[in-house]
Parts: structure tokens; C-alpha cells; sequence
């Protein structure tokens, strides 16, 4: 949509252009190319002529893209519009004298139209490139606000993953059968009790500072999420081993915090739970240059429909990737043959910003 | 409960150990109760209600291999339900299924004893109307279609059934080249099944839709179905014109 067709713009682009016409009729006649009513009444008319072709000037601005590399074609471009519109200006121009002609009070007219015309070519090419500026100046401001709304949408997107990642961070499931390992164990184990509510505070405490914290290192997530296993273990007793093969290297990566923690209560919850014998959920990370890759294994039950694969939590997961590193953090997911495969991908980036 | 009376005996199934044990301790303290056994899946606690016959199940929901839910469609005997889990989200379709009670976990030993007093006042009077709800009443879809064989219990994905065929008062089902025989009606297994995939194409017939490669027509006005692995069966005119009708 053209700026100034809009509501309430038309009028004040309109207004700019009397003193313009003024200002040519003036300049006609102080030239001495005719006098102050064949000015006037030549001159006045046709400013607002052009104020209607120089209109057109908006869409050559909208359809260029406004980089420097594309300074050159822009200019090129405006230059022949400039030269185009002017020709037509002055086809009005010479039609509106021989009109004017036929009155008694123009005789003459014609004969001095030469000296007219040129002196509006030359205004014509003058206000076009004015023109253009301005419609320029416009569409610079347009995207400049275009810009801003979506940065503020974007901020707004990672705001809410955010959120919504923390509020679903610890699972009241979890809890609940957390609480009923220790309800259950009081009498015969009392130091599993004591054990599990330590592990417990231990989680729960790790939560609640990972929700403050932009990011954390590889190290006090895995202890997050070690303490999430203990608790686990309890429940499904030796129905839950863990593996770990972590490289000394990457345990002081930033990530951003209760990023792993999901996967691995998915690999429990989706996974290991629906298994009559259990098994092992296999946690791994190390660097190369793609950057940082942490993942979790586990086995599932393919016969178990509708189980296995991807949670409410993995999306969550996905979403605050998406949120912290763009297209170059990532959430790669593979169930084949009984196993799941949840994998991690942060940029290199980080692993440079934690260098020593 | 008069002094005298037989002992309560109740089955307890549940998949984590603790929760097996706090179940143990509190049912110690009751009166009038005898603890029949110990289940850790769904699947043992199909036999054990089988072996030992208990009056009242301590049921928990989300276990591997079978959900509670799952245990209760495959039992063949009337049997008392209370249903234990961390999870709300089941109740409806657990009273759905006639449990005396839902007991969500952590719970008291208080809570507990009035949920198993509910259950000895309801076994005096029950009838067998919970078995036929839980059959009838499968809530969502299913996903899996679940055959008893003897005291063993055969899970088949609903995807992997290639169709069933209706004989005299049972089904036989055919998936990944072996045939189950189940008890149950072909209206029954057709409800619960998902209907944008399976079609009853003949009296006898249900069909997964994916199975099928190609209809033939062999006489006028008759149809065969020809499944992808060659099998024919025969197409009703009515199923016919369902095929058609999930075509449109």
C-alpha cells in the first residue's frame, strides 16, 4: 500500500507542493518566459500534475532492496523513472499551453513555451529526485519499525519457552511417587529414606537456581541430573541402571539450565518404566567442531503403543533451543529397533566462550 | 465385619518396590485381611488372579507390559478393584470401570483402610458388572489388542493386525503371519478399534485399511479384496460401498 494514499497523508503530501507551484510560477516569470497570469495559470496546474506522477516514485523504493550493494541500480533505476516521469510532465506541459493558447489573453504562448519547457525539465528532474528521497526516507522508516516488531516478537517467543519450560521442570508426578518411595521405605529402610529426601532437596534446590540462571555449566546439569536418577532408581529399583561416558573436556560448557534433565526423565518415563525388565539409559557427551554433543540413550517397548518416543518435555526442549541459539542449536531425535536416541547439538560458540 | 467372617485376601500390583512395600505394611495392620501376593506387572497379575483368586486388587495404573486398565479387561473373574496412582488424570475412566476407590498416591494408612472397608461391604453384594464395563468401556481407541493364550497374554498392536475374521462365538486375528483366537464379538473389537483404519468389509471381515492393494471383481455384483501379501477375502456389497465411502 502506497504511503501517501493512506487516510490522512494525501492531504499534507498535497499541501507541500502549493508552495512548489508557487515557487516554479515565480521562477517562470522572473525569468522572463512569460508573464505573472500565463505563469500562474500555466505553471499552478501543472505542479499538481506532478505531484500525482511523483506519487509513482513509491514503487520503485518498495520493490529495490535497501542495502548498499543495491545503492548503484537504486540510483540507476530513479535516474530513468526521474527522466520518464519528467518527459510525460512536459507532454502535459505542451498539451495545457496549446490549450491555454486558443484564449485570447495567451496569444503568444507558444512562442515562449520553449524557454518554459526547459526550465521544467529541469525542475521536473529536480522534484523527482526529491520525491523519491522522501518516499525512500518513508520506506527506510517502515522496515526500520517492521524490524523492531519482530525482534520484540522473537524476545517475546524466547520469553514464553522460557516460562513455560520452568514451570515444567519438575514433574508433580515425579514428586508424588518420590514422596510414596519414602512413605514406603520409612519402616524397613530408614537410610534409603534419608538418602532419597537428601536427593530429593538436592534436585529440587538444583531446579530452583537453574530457573535464575541463564546458563550452567555440563557439570551441574549432569548433577541435576544425577539427582533426578537416584530418586528414579529407588522407584524402579534394579529395574534402572545408568551408563555415563562423559569427556572431562566439555564438563565446563555453558548450557542452558534443565536442558538435559527432560531427556532423561523422557528415557525413564517414556522408556525404562514401560519395560518388564528395565534397562540402562546411557548418557554421552563430548565436543568436535560441530560443537557440543550430549545424548541420551534408552531402550522402549516398540509393542507399547502410543509410549516410547517424544514428550511434552522434548518439545519444551526443542522450543528453548530454538529460543537460545537459533537454527544452530538442535534437538535430533531417532527411535529404531527398541532404542531411543535423544541428542543434544549446541554451536561451538559456547565451547570457545568457556575456554580458560 | 463380625469376628469370624473370611479373611479379605487382596493381591497387591504395582511395579515399584517401595510402593509394593508400603502397601504390605499398611494391609498388615487391618483386620480381617490376608495379603494373597506381590505382583511387579501387568501381565503376573493376570495369572495371580487367576491362581489365587483374590477378593480385592490394589491396582496401580501405569506399569510396563499391561496398564491396570488392561489387566482388568483380560480378567476372566469378578474381582474388586482400587486403583493406586500419582496420576488424577484416570479417575473418571477408573469409575467408569466400577473401582470401589481411587487412592492417590502418597496416601494415608487411614485413607487406605476406609477404601478396603468400601471394598469387603461391596464384595458381599457385587455383581459381575465390572468385567463387561471394563470390556465394553476401553475409553480412548486402542493402540494394541491384548489375547489371552492360556495363562500367557499376547499384546498385538492395533497397527500390526492385518484383519480379523469372525467365526462361531470368537475372533480370529491375523497379524505379522500368526493367528490369535480371541473371545470377544466382531462389533466389540470393531468399536474399539480405529475406524478410519479398520472397515468391516463383510459380515465376517474387519480390515486394515493399509493391507489392502487392490479390489477385484470376480463375478457380477462380487468383490474380492486382495491384501498385499495375496490373501483374498471376500467384500460384502455394503462393505463396498464403506470403502467407497472412506475414499470420498
Amino acid at each position: 500500500m502506497h504511503p501517501f494514499l493512506a487516510r490522512g497523508r494525501l492531504g499534507p503530501y498535497f499541501a507541500a507542493w502549493l508552495p512548489i507551484g508557487a515557487l516554479l510560477a515565480a521562477l517562470v516569470r522572473l525569468a522572463g518566459a512569460a508573464s505573472w497570469l500565463e505563469a500562474a495559470v500555466l505553471v499552478a496546474p501543472l505542479a499538481v500534475v506532478y505531484a500525482f506522477i511523483c506519487l509513482a516514485s513509491w514503487y520503485p523504493c518498495r520493490s529495490l532492496p535497501m542495502t548498499a550493494a543495491q545503492l548503484p541500480r537504486t540510483v540507476f533505476v530513479h535516474a530513468g523513472a526521474g527522466v520518464v516521469s519528467t518527459l510525460v510532465w512536459l507532454f502535459v506541459a505542451a498539451t495545457w499551453s496549446a490549450a491555454l493558447e486558443a484564449f485570447p489573453a495567451f496569444a503568444g504562448l507558444d512562442q515562449r513555451f520553449p524557454r518554459i519547457a526547459a526550465m521544467l525539465a529541469a525542475a521536473g528532474l529536480i522534484l523527482y529526485a526529491l520525491a523519491a528521497t522522501l518516499h525512500c526516507a518513508v520506506r527506510a522508516a517502515g522496515l526500520a519499525a517492521e524490524a523492531d516488531a519482530r525482534a520484540l516478537e522473537q524476545m517475546l517467543a524466547a520469553r514464553e519457552a522460557e516460562l513455560s519450560a520452568l514451570k515444567a521442570q519438575v514433574s508433580p508426578h515425579f514428586l508424588f511417587n518420590a514422596l510414596n518411595s519414602i512413605a514406603g521405605l520409612a519402616a524397613s529402610e530408614p537410610e534409603t529414606v534419608r538418602r532419597t529426601t537428601v536427593a530429593l532437596a538436592d534436585f529440587l534446590r538444583a531446579s530452583l537456581r537453574a530457573a535464575r540462571c541463564r546458563t550452567i555449566t555440563l557439570a551441574e546439569e549432569l548433577a541435576l541430573v544425577e539427582a533426578y536418577l537416584d530418586i528414579e532408581k529407588i522407584r524402579f529399583g534394579a529395574r534402572l541402571t545408568v551408563a555415563r561416558r562423559v569427556a572431562d573436556a566439555v564438563l565446563a560448557v555453558p548450557v542452558p539450565p534443565l536442558i538435559l534433565q527432560p531427556l532423561v526423565e523422557n528415557a525413564v518415563v517414556r522408556g525404562i518404566a514401560h519395560l518388564v525388565e528395565g534397562g540402562a539409559v546411557t548418557i554421552e557427551a563430548h565436543a568436535d567442531d560441530a560443537g557440543l554433543r550430549v545424548s541420551v540413550t534408552n531402550p522402549y517397548d516398540p509393542a507399547a503403543a502410543g509410549r516410547g518416543g517424544e514428550g511434552l518435555g522434548m518439545a519444551n526442549v526443542r522450543a528453548r533451543l530454538a529460543a537460545a541459539y537459533g537454527p544452530a542449536g538442535e534437538l535430533v531425535a531417532h527411535a529404531a529397533g527398541g532404542t531411543f536416541r535423544a541428542e543434544l547439538r549446541l554451536p561451538p560458540a559456547d565451547l570457545q566462550a568457556s575456554a580458560p | 465385619m463380625s469376628a469370624g467372617a473370611r479373611p479379605l485376601s487382596v493381591l497387591i500390583v504395582d511395579d515399584e518396590a517401595p510402593a509394593r512395600t508400603l502397601l504390605r505394611e499398611y494391609l498388615s495392620g487391618l483386620p480381617g485381611v490376608t495379603v494373597a501376593g506381590e505382583c511387579a506387572n501387568g501381565f503376573e497379575a493376570v495369572g495371580a488372579v487367576e491362581a489365587a483368586a483374590p477378593d480385592l486388587l490394589l491396582l496401580d495404573v501405569q506399569m510396563p507390559g499391561l496398564d491396570g486398565f488392561e489387566v482388568l479387561e483380560l480378567l476372566e473373574r469378578n474381582v474388586a478393584v482400587i486403583f493406586t496412582t500419582a496420576h488424577d488424570e484416570f479417575a473418571v475412566r477408573a469409575f467408569e470401570v466400577h473401582a470401589v476407590d481411587y487412592l492417590l498416591k502418597p496416601f494415608s494408612r487411614e485413607r487406605l483402610a476406609a477404601a478396603v472397608e468400601r471394598a469387603r461391604s461391596h464384595a458381599a453384594t457385587r455383581h459381575g458388572a465390572l468385567l463387561a464395563e471394563a470390556r465394553a468401556r476401553r475409553g480412548p481407541l486402542a493402540a494394541r489388542i491384548l489375547v489371552r493364550s492360556g495363562p500367557a497374554v499376547v499384546v498385538v498392536p492395533a497397527e500390526r493386525l492385518d484383519y480379523a475374521e469372525a467365526r462361531d462365538d470368537y475372533l480370529l486375528l491375523h497379524a505379522d503371519g500368526k493367528v490369535h483366537r480371541k473371545q470377544q464379538t466382531m462389533a466389540e473389537l470393531e468399536a474399539s478399534l480405529d475406524p478410519a483404519r479398520f472397515v468391516r468389509i463383510h459380515r465376517s471381515f474387519l480390515l486394515n485399511l493399509d493391507r489392502l492393494a487392490r479390489i477385484e471383481l470376480y463375478a457380477k455384483d462380487s468383490r474380492l479384496a486382495i491384501l498385499a501379501d495375496g490373501t483374498r477375502l471376500p467384500l460384502s456389497r455394503a462393505g463396498y460401498a464403506r470403502l467407497r465411502g472412506l475414499n470420498r
